[in-house]
């Protein structure tokens, strides 16, 4: 590894460890000169030399056993107090001044010490003859002063303040403090001694390299870069916490347009771009403009009571503007002056104001066709409609279609077909597309689109034809007008992932914010 | 548009050579056909035929013919309709018939054997005819029978319901008309035509056996062929001449095609017809008609030559005649569907082929732009997504409780109905937006919160003012629904909104039972209310089971694209 990649993977007490060795020469450190040479917790020094050494950038040098001794806390009441042989002597002196005298028994009653404790400390008195045991077990205590109670007197001072090291003292002391400290089976003496081993520490090759880029202070991490920091130029000495940037960010719901939208979006851009003019149109229609305007026999079997929905009230419009409803009932009639036949049935003006759902797009188109449109004119709209079915993947209550009109004395067949292919190009990026006969009863002749999709293979994009001039003259449109429908909901529907019309609609708000698609 | 199932041997025969699905595949246009399905192991065919104006291509002897004639570039004979023998047989229209179901007209094929196929194919015929062209037997129905059973002439009369009794198909009793419209399956499904009708429409021959109850039922001995019976009476009724008359034919023509030898029965009426009292079937119905070449010319964009053009309609099955300028054409006796120069237009283009055209690219210049009202819109939406709003499309059928009850309005809030109403569930038009995004929000407890929701759209409001008794507007709507939920989160997007849309505002407290009192206010604009903002009412949200708190407002968009807005 290299030694930057090594230092960039440092945690801040590996630097400053690190910084510590390259002040001492590199050359081998104990750990307690690590410790005052860093600044740091003896704990923090301990774990950051753990993970050096895991990593093979510090290794041990030398190791050393020490022995230490202390006071326990019954070293520091005997210092406070006198240990017991002092006490004992003390205790009667004091007595004997008043011409009195304790036994062994009167002694314990006192219950300054525990008994074994007491009973130690008599036979040490009496062996060194510091005591003499008089009639009835009288204690005496003798002129001779007891070398141990001296001795253990000066070494209870001597490590009154901090614990040395057992081999600082005299042969005969280590003696005492090792019969004085506490061991197993006796935990009340006033010594204890300690076994410490001390390390030291020295880089390896890496640790060495690594070590030259560390230096003090260099090792302050901090996670945030703040504005403080920016304002003194502190940032220059820290350090920023790298991140694990392969884990996955949390999620947020941003704004955003729907997707089916979003296509619908683009759909609409391209047919501005292509010279299209939106027309807009109530969601409410009468028969005629939806049905009636476009030839459709006021008894054609799309129009029963199980294909369109009829609205409950009104139930009729008021009027149906003129003169556009005399002359279309009379070309369903007798064809009016359209030269065509006709239906040749009595055409029914209350059904033409019969209220309904909008249930063809062609519906806005007729409207537009009544409206003194442009000549040359171009004209798209998305419109809801509403068909009388079962809901199902393939059924959804209400849909829109993509559809519209140009008019212009250039149209014929072979520029409904121009304009096909251009749609086939723009809104499937097909470079073949097909034409097939087809029936529609607002145009003749009529053709279906059939196209390559580069993705989806040979599909039908849409259907078109010359609207028939029993639909353009009675609204008063003398030139070739061509109506196109686009069924373009399979291609969003492929690039959204999904098979059932109604997801186009979802309600499922976590379905809404995760579906995506690339359209173009 | 219906879709029928025929096999691939049958059409064989009926096209005199050899065709396999991918051939027929190719000659389809020709039908305007499209092959949904072939089930190779048995030779099943499925057709789709588009065009509702050309029932004779219903059936597998009508796609063949057509076929055939475009092989052949001729039109077929059929010597039937030109016979000049007086007909052999006859049916007697009674009396009374032209207020009931005014129409009749039969003729014989006899010397071809039925098969079980061709039985097959005659009854789906039967079916497609009288459902889709004659509108569920309404306005036509078909009656097929044993001719050797039946002793001419025929009567087609009327009699009292209780009157005649017969025994109907599938059943094995006799039945009066009475009982077969209240208990036989096919009088319960049609006997709805014939509602109101003191006397009903019967056959019935000279010996007093009854033929059928059009257009209900066949008696079960006459009127139900089998397969290996050979000689047939066909019959058809209806309430409309020339569609009665167009039916027959293509029966007619179909067993002619099969090899059957037709013969006429003439039809006299005591009323006329418009087609006289006297009339033999089948029969050609459709007249010499001029047609302009130039309207030909000028509708497929193309020059065209006259010797071209006539070739290319015989190969069609046209009679055609011409002049310099003029086409004199009749259509086949099976078809009655010529009403402009343009639908001859488009019988060209067929024969000839839709790829036999180069395509003209449109070259004419025009301007294309959105309304203003898509404009704005869009100017919204794009605003609102900036402000973090997730856009939401619905559908826009709601339930009259999603627009009223759970939103606590009184009962008879107006909102546009519908009235041959499929499933409550979508039973009316949106009138505001609100309600639909609550929608969204009962479905999606489980989405992450906070939800910051906005949808645009139609809505549908009642105004008895409007020609149409409603009107159509544009509306925006959002939703901010989290645990802290409040009014004036909501107000500071509405702020925003119309800051960035320069209009001046301002809230006056409402009363509204959607909202909590006190925390709703009507948006101002220029005084005019355009919306209204508020925290939802408890109830409201409990009425949709939604367990956290709702700020909301609605705006109407129309009224911020009106130029002096």
């Amino acid at each position: 590894m290299q030694t930057s990649a090594v230092y960039d993977s440092l945690h801040p007490l590996e630097i400053n460890l690190l910084a510590a060795f390259s002040q001492s020469g590199e050359k081998p450190v104990s750990d307690s000169s690590l410790q005052e040479l860093s600044q740091l917790e003896p704990s923090q020094v301990s774990m950051a030399l753990g993970w050096l050494q895991a990593k093979e950038l510090v290794r041990i040098h030398s190791e050393v056993t020490t022995a230490w001794v202390g006071l326990t806390e019954v070293g520091h009441r005997y210092l406070a107090d006198g240990s017991p042989p002092e006490w004992i002597i003390r205790t009667c002196r004091q007595e004997a001044q008043e011409g009195r005298s304790f036994t062994v028994k009167d002694l314990q009653g006192l219950n300054a010490f525990p008994p074994t404790e007491l009973s130690r400390a008599l036979g040490l008195l009496k062996k060194e003859g510091a005591i003499a045991l008089g009639a009835g077990g009288r204690i005496e205590a003798t002129e001779t002063l007891s070398p141990t109670v001296e001795k253990l007197h000066v070494l209870l001072h001597e490590l009154k303040k901090d614990r040395q090291e057992l081999l600082s003292f005299a042969p005969d002391q280590q003696t005492l403090l090792r019969q004085y400290a506490v061991k197993r089976g006796s935990a009340q003496e006033p010594f204890r001694i300690e076994e410490r081993i001390q390390r030291e520490y020295i880089p390896t090759r890496t640790g060495k390299a690594v070590a030259k880029r560390c230096h003090a202070g260099s090792a302050e991490e901090v996670s945030q870069l703040t504005p403080d920091m920016l304002k003194d130029g502190s940032w220059r000495n820290k350090r920023f916490r790298k991140y694990t940037i392969t884990l996955r960010p949390p999620r947020v719901a941003p704004g955003r347009r729907h997707p089916y939208r979003e296509f619908l979006d683009l759909v609409k851009h391209k047919l501005v771009g292509m010279g299209f003019q939106e027309m807009r149109g109530p969601l409410v229609e009468t028969e005629f403009w939806d049905m009636d305007a476009l030839y459709m026999p006021q008894f054609h079997p799309a129009r029963a009571i199980h294909d369109v929905y009829f609205v409950k009230t009104p139930t009729h419009a008021k009027t149906v503007a003129e003169p556009f409803l005399s002359q279309v009932a009379a070309t369903h009639e007798t064809g009016g002056t359209t030269g065509s036949s006709g239906w040749g049935y009595r055409y029914d003006t209350e059904r033409a104001r019969r209220l309904i759902l909008r249930s063809q797009g062609t519906a806005v188109s007729a409207r537009t066709l009544a409206s003194n449109p442009l000549i040359p004119g171009k004209y798209f709209s998305m419109a809801r409609c509403f068909r009388y079915d079962q809901v199902d993947a393939t059924h959804a209550t209400d849909f829109f279609q993509i559809e519209g009109i140009v008019l212009g004395e250039e149209i014929n067949f072979r520029t409904l077909l121009g304009l096909l292919t251009i749609f086939a190009k723009e809104m499937a990026q097909a470079q073949e597309s097909k034409f097939f006969p087809a029936y529609f009863p607002f145009t003749e002749p009529s053709v279906e689109l059939h196209v390559r999709h580069p993705k989806l293979g040979w599909m039908e994009l849409g259907g078109a034809g010359l609207f028939r001039p029993e639909v353009t003259q009675p609204l008063g449109v003398t030139v070739p007008v061509i109506a196109w429908g686009l069924g373009l909901d399979r291609m969003a529907m492929v690039a959204l992932g999904i098979h059932d019309i109604r997801e186009l609609f979802s309600v499922d708000l976590e379905k809404v914010r995760t579906l995506r698609g690339r359209f173009a | 548009m219906p879709t029928i199932s025929f096999f691939q041997k049958d059409f064989e025969e009926l096209l005199g050579r050899a065709a396999p699905p991918e051939q027929l595949e190719s000659w389809l246009p020709l039908v305007k056909g499209e092959l949904k399905d072939v089930t190779h192991a048995t030779g099943e065919i499925r057709v789709e035929l588009q065009d509702s104006n050309r029932p004779d291509l219903w059936s597998v002897e009508g796609i063949a013919r057509q076929i055939r004639i475009k092989l052949q570039e001729s039109p077929l004979a059929y010597p039937f309709l030109h016979a000049k023998a007086k007909p052999k047989r006859r049916i007697l229209v009674a009396e009374g018939l032209d207020q009931v179901r005014p129409y009749v007209a039969a003729c014989t094929a006899t010397g071809y054997t039925v098969t079980e196929e061709s039985l097959a194919q005659l009854i789906q015929v039967q079916e497609k005819l009288a459902d889709l062209y004659g509108h569920k037997r309404k306005t036509v129905s078909v009656g097929l029978y044993r001719l050797p059973r039946i002793h001419f002439p025929v009567t087609y009369g009327l009699v009292k319901p209780t009157e005649a009794r017969f025994t109907p198909l599938g059943f094995s009793e006799k039945l009066t008309l009475q009982e077969i419209l209240t208990v036989h399956p096919k009088g319960m499904e049609y006997g709805s035509i014939l509602a109101g009708q003191p006397l009903l429409p019967l056959l019935w021959d000279t010996e007093g056996q009854i033929l059928s109850f059009p257009p209900i039922i066949n008696s079960q001995d006459i009127g139900q062929v089998h397969a290996g019976d050979s000689d047939l009476l066909v019959e058809v009724t209806g309430t409309d001449m020339r569609m009665v008359l167009l039916t027959l034919n293509i029966f007619a023509t179909n067993l002619a095609d099969r090899g059957a030898v037709i013969e006429p029965v003439e039809v006299r009426y005591p009323y006329d017809t418009g087609w006289g009292k006297s009339i033999r079937t089948p029969c050609d119905i459709s007249a010499v008609q001029k047609i302009p070449l130039k309207a030909i010319e000028s509708a497929l964009g193309l020059p065209i030559d006259s010797e071209l053009v006539q070739q290319t309609l015989r190969a069609y099955g046209y009679e055609v005649k011409a002049s310099r300028h003029t086409l004199a054409v009749r259509l086949p006796h099976y078809r009655s569907d010529l009403m402009h120069p343009v639908d001859v237009a488009e019988d060209v283009a067929i024969s000839r082929g839709y790829d036999s055209f180069v395509p003209v690219m449109p070259a004419q210049f025009t301007v294309g732009s959105l309304s203003a009202l898509e404009m704005m819109s869009d100017y919204i939406r794009e605003h609102m997504v900036g402000q973090g709003f997730q856009e939401i499309f619905s559908n826009i059928l709601l339930s009259h409780e999603e627009l009223v009850e759970r939103m606590r309005l009184p009962e008879d809030e107006q909102v546009v109905e519908v009235d041959n109403v499929m499933s409550q569930s979508f039973s009316c038009l949106r009138s505001w937006i609100l309600p639909s995004l609550l929608r969204v929000e009962t479905a999606s407890p489980r989405a992450f919160y906070p939800h910051r929701l906005f949808e645009i759209g139609e809505v549908a409001i009642p105004d008895s003012s409007q020609e149409l008794g409603s009107r159509t507007a544009v509306r925006l709507a959002i939703v901010i629904a989290h645990p802290h939920a409040n009014f004036s989160e909501v107000h500071t997007c509405l702020d925003m909104l119309l800051f960035y849309l320069v209009k001046d505002y301002e809230l006056e407290p409402l009363n509204h039972d959607s909202f909590l009192n006190g925390r709703a206010g009507t948006i101002l604009c220029q005084g005019q209310p355009v919306g209204l903002i508020g925290e939802f009412h408890p109830e409201v949200l409990e009425n949709w089971g939604i367990s956290v708190p709702i700020s909301a407002f609605e705006l109407d968009v129309d009224w911020l694209c009106r130029d002096d807005s």
